[in-house]
C-alpha cells in the first residue's frame, strides 16, 4: 500500500486566512502524535490545523532522496545529518554535547544544558519530527512499570493501568505496522488478547544475535534473590515484515511502503539495510510522515509549515486557550516572518516533552503546581563492547534485531534501575564510530589499499559485539527544563534550558549492566575492549567507577499525567488541568519512562486521548467566543529580526 | 484468426517455459540501464526502471506459478534461459532488437517496444514468421514457423489454450500446491504474487501480467489503476508524467519528469567478455559476475521447484548483484574509445574457463543448501 502525500499541501494554506477560522483543534507539531491525533479527529469530521516548525515542502521521494544523499555524503553520520540545518526550528544534536563545569552553562547548542550532567539527547524538526531518525524499535511497556510507586517506592504511579492503555498499544501497532510474533513478546506480564497477532511476523534474528544466543540462552543471574535465566529475544520492530494473515481475526495486513507522488513503489518490506538510524533508504522504517499523508487526504485537515509556536495565550478568567501565536518564517536560510494565530475549540500541544513545556514556560504558564517542565526524564545508556573469538557478520541486518529483556522487570526495582540490552548490529559505531574508525585506522596507521583494505575492514569490523543497556531514570523534579529570556534563538523564540543529573538508583543499574556484561562477555569467549574515557561529555562516577553515559532520546516526563492535579500536568487523558481545552500529548505525560522505547506508548497515548478530544468538542458544541484582545491582536505583523 | 497452437498439456509447458525465458529476457536491459545512472541523478527515471524491471520479477513468479500448478518444471539454468545480447524477444518480434545499453533515447525505445500493447494487423494474433513486413517479438514454441506481434498476444494465446487444454484435461492442475510461491515470499509494489491452484487463479495471473505490461482495454492503467509499463516508459520520452484522465492516443498531462541524459556512466552496448582486455582484472570482475548471476538463477531455480522460502534469501543475493554490477559499470574500458564496461550477462558454461564456471555451480549449490 502506498499513500501519495497530497501535492502541494504544505503550502495550500494560507497563515492568515487559517487565522480567521476557528478550527476544532489546532496542534502543534507534525510528528507521531500529532499525526495520529490528526488523521483520527479528521476521520471523525472535526476541522484540523497542524502547525509544523520544519520547512513547509511536500513529503516528496525527492525531498526523501534529499535526505539520504545528504547523510550518505555526511562525513559525520549523526541522528540529524540527513536534515539541513534551519536556523528557525534549530535541533539539537549529538555531537552538541559538551562536558559541563559546575556553574557554567553550555549554551553553545539549541538547548542549553546546566547540567550537572551533559546529554547528547536530540529530536528531529521537520514533517513527521523524530520519527524521521528513530529506530523503530517498539517494546510495550511493563504493567508493573505503570505502578513503580506504589510496587517498588520508586518514580511514580501512572493513572492508567497496562490493561487501560492495551488496546490502543493494539490500535499503534497497527499504526506503527510492527513486525513481531505474541509469543516473543509475552514476558514479564506482558499480555495480549486471545486472538491477537502482530501485524507483521517477526524479523527473524540477525546472525550476530544468533551467536550470542548459543552461548547466552540459560545463563543464570540471581538478583535480589531472584534466580532467572537470560535469553536472546527479537524486538518488536515498527517496520515492514512479512504480513500476518492471521492478523484482524484473519484479515491480514497490507505493509504500508514510501510515501511518494508519483508511481514509485517501494518500501513493503525491510531489505535489512543496516542505516535505519538515522534514515531508511526504502521507507520500510515506519516514519509519521506516512500517517501525515494519510491525514491530509481529508481536506478537514490542514497544515501549516514553517510555523514555530510562540506563545500560548490564555483566557485570564477561564483559563481556557484562546489560540496559539506562531512566527511564521518566509525560508529556512532567512529570519524574516509574520506574526500570525491560530484559534480552535481545542488545543493540542504535540510537540515533544522538551518543546512542549518550553512552549508552556516561555507562555509564562507554569501550572498552578509548578511542575510544568520537571521530571525530565530519558534513557541513560551504558554501552559496553567486546570482540568476539569468531566472525559473527556483524553489520548485517537492521541496526538491532535481539536483545535481552529479563532484567526489565523485577523486585529488584526497589533498590537499582532495570534495563534491557539491545545487541547491536552495527558493531562498536555507536561507542567508537566503526566503520568509519576502523576504515581510518586501517588506511592512516595501517598503510592499507586495495584488497588488503577491504579484507582488513572486514576483519576488524565482523568480530565486534556491542551491547547497550538502556537504563531507567525516575521521575525528579529537581531534572527539569525551563526558560530564561537571556537564551532565544534565531525566531526570538526562548530556548529550553536542561537541568539534568543521572540519580543513584540509576547508576546502581548502570553499576550493574557494565558487571553483567563482563560475564556475558566471559561466557562468549569474548575480549572485553570496554573503556570508558575520562574526558567524556557523559562521564559519570559512582562507587569509585567512571562510566561513559549517553542519550537515548526518549524524552520523557515533562509535563507528567497523574490522578491529582496537585501532583502532575495533565489527567489520564492528557488533559491539562489548568486550561480545560488544551492538551499536552507525547512522552511528556509519561510519569516513567521505565525500559521501553517511548515511540509506541506515545502512539498509544495519543490514540486514547483521540476519545476524551471528541467526546469533549461533542460537549462544547456552543460557539467559540474570541476575546477581543485576540481580535485586536489578529492582524498579522510584519516583522525582521 | 488461425487455429489455436496449444493443444495440450505438453504444448502449454513449452509456451509457459518459453514466457519464462521472455520475462526474464527483460530484466538485464533494465538493469543495464538502471545502474548505468550516475548514482543520485535522474530520480524519476530511475524509479520507472526499478518498478517495472522488479514487476517483471514478479511476472516471472507468476509464470513459475502457473508452470507449477500444471505439473511442470521451471529451468532457469538451462543453456538457452539466458539469452545472447543483442537478441530478438524469445516470442518472435523481429522488427527490433533487444540490446544491453545504458539509459538513453535508444534504451527508452527499446524498452517501449518490449512493452508495446498488443495491436497486430488485422487481428491476428500470430502471424507467419516470414512476414518481415509486420513487425513480430515472439516465435511460438508448436509452430516454429509462427511469431506473435507482442507479449500481450504471446499471453492472449496461452490464456486460450489454457482454457481449452483445462476443458479437456480435467487434472490438468495436478501441480503440488508446496510449490507455489505464496505471498509471504515475494512481495513488490505493483501488485501481489497469485497462488494459482485452478484455472481461475491461473487465467487471473496470466492477465495481471499481460495488463502490467501494456494496460486494460486498451486504456493506460491497469485493473489495480496502475499505471502499464508501456506508459510508464513512454513517460521517460515525453519528459511528463502520465495523470488520471490521460488517453493512450495523447501526450501525458500530468507534472514535468526531469531527465538528464548525460548523467550516465557510458557503457558499452551489449559488451562481451571478449571485449576485456585478457587477464585483466576487469575481466575477472566481469566474469566473477557473471557466475555470480548464474548462482542466483539456480537459487531462483531451487526456489521454484519445491523451496519457495529461499525468495528470502534472494534479497540479499540482488544487493550482491547490485555490488557485483556496479564494481564493472564504474570502470572505463581499456580500448573501447571511453566507453565503460558493463555486465555482459554470459552465463559460464562446461566449455567457459572452467573457475569461472564451477564457481558459479558451488556457489548455487551452497546457496540452495542453506
Amino acid at each position: 500500500m502506498f499513500v501519495k502525500f497530497p501535492e502541494g499541501e504544505a503550502k495550500r494554506t494560507d497563515p492568515t486566512t487559517a487565522g480567521g477560522v476557528v478550527y476544532d483543534a489546532v496542534i502543534v507539531g507534525g510528528g507521531i502524535a500529532g499525526a495520529l491525533i490528526a488523521a483520527r479527529l479528521g476521520a471523525a469530521g472535526k476541522s484540523v490545523l497542524i502547525l509544523d516548525a520544519g520547512p513547509a515542502e511536500d513529503l516528496t521521494l525527492r525531498g526523501y532522496e534529499s535526505y539520504l544523499d545528504r547523510f550518505y555524503s555526511a562525513t559525520n553520520k549523526d541522528n540529524q545529518s540527513p536534515y539541513p540545518v534551519n536556523p528557525n526550528a534549530p535541533m539539537p544534536r549529538g555531537t552538541d554535547a559538551r562536558r559541563i563545569f559546575p556553574g557554567v552553562p553550555d549554551s553553545s547548542a539549541y538547548i542549553v544544558q546546566s547540567g550537572p550532567f551533559a546529554t547528547d539527547t536530540t529530536y528531529t524538526r521537520v514533517l513527521g519530527g523524530t520519527t524521521m531518525h528513530w529506530e523503530a524499535k517498539t517494546p510495550r511497556m511493563l504493567p508493573e512499570d505503570f505502578q513503580m510507586r506504589s510496587l517498588y517506592g520508586e518514580g511514580a504511579d501512572w493513572p492508567l493501568t497496562y490493561e487501560d492503555l492495551a488496546p490502543y498499544y493494539n490500535e499503534a501497532e497497527y499504526e506503527i505496522g510492527v513486525s513481531a510474533d505474541v509469543d516473543d513478546q509475552s514476558y514479564l506480564g506482558i499480555t495480549f488478547d486471545d486472538d491477537y497477532v502482530f501485524p507483521m511476523q517477526g524479523l527473524p534474528l540477525s546472525y550476530l544475535d544468533q551467536v550470542v544466543a548459543r552461548d547466552v540462552d540459560g545463563m543464570p543471574v540471581e538478583l535480589d534473590g531472584v534466580q532467572r535465566e537470560l535469553r536472546v529475544r527479537p524486538w518488536p520492530q515498527g517496520r515492514n515484515g512479512v504480513p500476518n494473515p492471521a492478523y484482524n481475526g484473519g484479515e491480514g495486513y497490507v505493509p504500508e511502503g514510501a510515501v511518494s507522488t508519483y508511481q514509485v513503489e517501494v518500501g513493503e518490506r525491510c531489505q535489512g539495510n543496516n542505516n535505519c538510524v538515522p534514515i531508511c533508504p526504502v521507507q520500510a522504517k515506519y516514519h509519521a510522515g506516512k500517517t501525515l499523508a494519510r491525514a491530509l487526504q481529508n481536506p478537514q485537515v490542514h497544515l501549516v509549515g514553517q510555523a514555530v509556536a510562540y506563545k500560548v495565550h490564555v483566557d485570564e478568567h477561564t483559563g481556557r486557550v484562546t489560540e496559539i501565536e506562531y512566527r511564521r518564517y518566509d525560508k529556512p536560510d532567512s529570519a524574516h516572518f509574520t506574526t500570525e494565530r491560530a484559534r480552535s475549540r481545542l488545543f493540542v500541544l504535540a510537540a515533544n516533552a522538551v518543546e512542549n513545556p518550553r512552549l508552556m514556560l516561555a507562555s509564562g504558564l507554569r501550572g498552578s503546581n509548578g511542575l510544568m517542565g520537571r521530571n525530565f526524564m530519558d534513557h541513560a545508556y551504558l554501552l559496553a563492547w567486546a570482540r568476539l573469538p569468531e566472525p559473527a557478520g556483524t553489520f548485517r541486518g537492521t541496526n538491532c534485531t535481539g536483545g535481552i529483556t529479563e532484567l526489565r522487570g523485577g523486585r529488584f526495582r526497589r533498590r537499582q534501575a532495570a534495563f534491557s540490552v539491545d545487541i547491536h548490529n552495527d558493531g562498536w559505531g555507536w561507542a567508537r564510530g566503526a566503520p568509519m574508525s576502523d576504515l581510518a585506522d586501517l588506511v592512516d596507521a595501517g598503510g592499507r589499499y586495495g584488497e588488503s583494505l577491504r579484507q582488513g575492514l572486514v576483519d576488524r569490523v565482523s568480530t565486534q559485539l556491542l551491547l547497550a543497556f538502556m537504563v531507567e531514570v525516575p521521575a525528579n523534579p529537581s531534572n527539569r527544563v525551563t526558560v530564561d529570556p537571556a537564551y532565544t534563538d534565531h525566531l526570538g523564540n526562548m530556548r529550553p534550558i536542561l537541568t539534568y543529573d543521572i540519580p543513584d538508583y540509576t547508576m546502581r543499574g548502570v553499576a550493574y549492566a557494565r558487571q553483567l556484561s563482563k560475564r556475558i562477555f566471559a561466557r562468549l569467549g569474548a575480549e572485553d575492549h570496554t573503556q570508558y574515557d575520562p574526558s567524556f561529555w557523559g562521564y559519570a562516577v559512582y562507587g569509585g567507577e567512571g562510566y561513559e553515559i549517553r542519550g537515548g532520546n526518549h524524552l520523557a516526563g515533562t509535563h507528567m499525567m497523574g490522578h491529582d492535579r496537585s501532583m502532575s500536568v495533565v489527567d489520564k487523558d492528557q488533559r491539562s488541568w489548568d486550561h480545560e481545552n488544551l492538551y499536552l500529548v507525547g512522552g511528556g505525560s509519561m510519569p516513567t519512562v521505565s525500559t521501553s522505547n517511548v515511540t509506541l506508548t506515545i502512539a498509544a497515548l495519543s490514540l486514547r486521548s483521540v476519545r476524551a478530544m471528541l467526546d469533549q468538542l461533542a460537549k462544547e458544541s456552543a460557539p467559540i467566543r474570541v476575546t477581543s484582545e485576540a481580535r485586536a491582536q489578529g492582524l498579522p505583523r510584519e516583522v525582521t529580526l | 484468426m488461425i487455429e489455436t497452437t496449444i493443444n495440450d498439456r505438453d504444448d502449454l509447458i513449452k509456451y509457459l517455459h518459453k514466457a519464462m525465458v521472455l520475462e526474464h529476457a527483460t530484466i538485464p536491459p533494465y538493469l543495464t540501464a538502471y545502474y548505468s545512472i550516475h548514482p543520485t541523478t535522474n530520480s524519476d527515471a530511475a524509479h520507472i526502471i526499478r518498478v517495472v524491471a522488479v514487476e517483471e520479477m514478479l511476472h516471472l513468479t507468476l509464470v513459475a506459478n502457473v508452470l507449477n500448478a500444471i505439473g511442470g518444471t521451471p529451468d532457469l539454468t538451462r543453456p538457452d534461459f539466458v539469452p545472447s545480447y543483442p537478441t530478438y524477444l524469445p516470442d518472435g518480434e523481429r522488427d527490433f532488437v533487444v540490446d544491453l545499453r545504458p539509459f538513453s533515447p535508444e534504451a527508452v525505445e527499446t524498452f517501449c517496444k518490449i512493452e508495446r500493447p498488443a495491436l497486430a494487423p488485422d487481428g491476428a494474433r500470430l502471424m507467419p514468421a516470414s512476414s518481415t513486413a509486420t513487425p513480430s517479438l515472439v516465435t511460438s514454441p508448436t509452430r516454429e514457423e509462427m511469431r506473435f506481434y507482442s507479449i500481450g498476444e504471446f499471453y492472449a494465446e496461452i490464456i486460450e489454450g489454457l482454457q481449452v487444454v483445462a476443458a479437456q484435461e480435467p487434472d490438468l492442475f495436478c501441480g503440488d500446491p508446496a510449490r507455489q510461491v505464496r505471498p509471504e515470499y515475494f512481495y513488490s509494489g505493483g501488485g501481489q504474487v497469485i497462488v494459482v491452484s485452478d484455472l481461475n487463479s491461473a487465467l487471473r495471473a496470466l492477465e495481471f501480467i499481460a495488463e502490467q505490461g501494456e494496460g486494460l482495454d486498451g486504456g493506460i492503467y491497469d485493473k489495480e489503476e496502475e499505471l502499464a509499463h508501456y506508459y510508464r516508459f513512454r513517460q521517460l520520452h515525453f519528459g511528463r508524467y502520465y495523470q488520471k484522465g490521460d488517453s493512450p492516443h495523447d501526450a501525458p498531462s500530468g507534472p514535468r519528469l526531469d531527465i538528464d541524459w548525460d548523467a550516465v556512466y557510458p557503457v558499452k552496448v551489449n559488451a562481451k567478455l571478449a571485449d576485456y582486455p585478457v587477464d585483466s582484472e576487469l575481466a575477472q570482475v566481469a566474469r566473477d559476475f557473471n557466475a555470480e548471476y548464474f548462482a542466483f538463477l539456480g537459487l531462483l531455480d531451487t526456489a521454484f521447484n519445491g523451496k519457495p522460502s529461499l525468495l528470502l534469501d534472494a534479497i540479499w543475493y540482488m544487493f550482491r548483484l547490485r555490488d557485483g554490477i556496479n564494481r564493472i559499470i564504474r570502470n572505463p574500458l581499456p580500448g573501447s574509445g571511453g566507453l565503460h564496461a558493463a555486465p555482459t550477462f554470459e552465463m559460464p558454461t562446461a566449455v567457459d574457463s572452467a573457475p569461472g564456471a564451477s564457481r558459479g555451480t558451488d556457489e548455487a549449490a551452497r546457496a540452495v543448501a542453506r
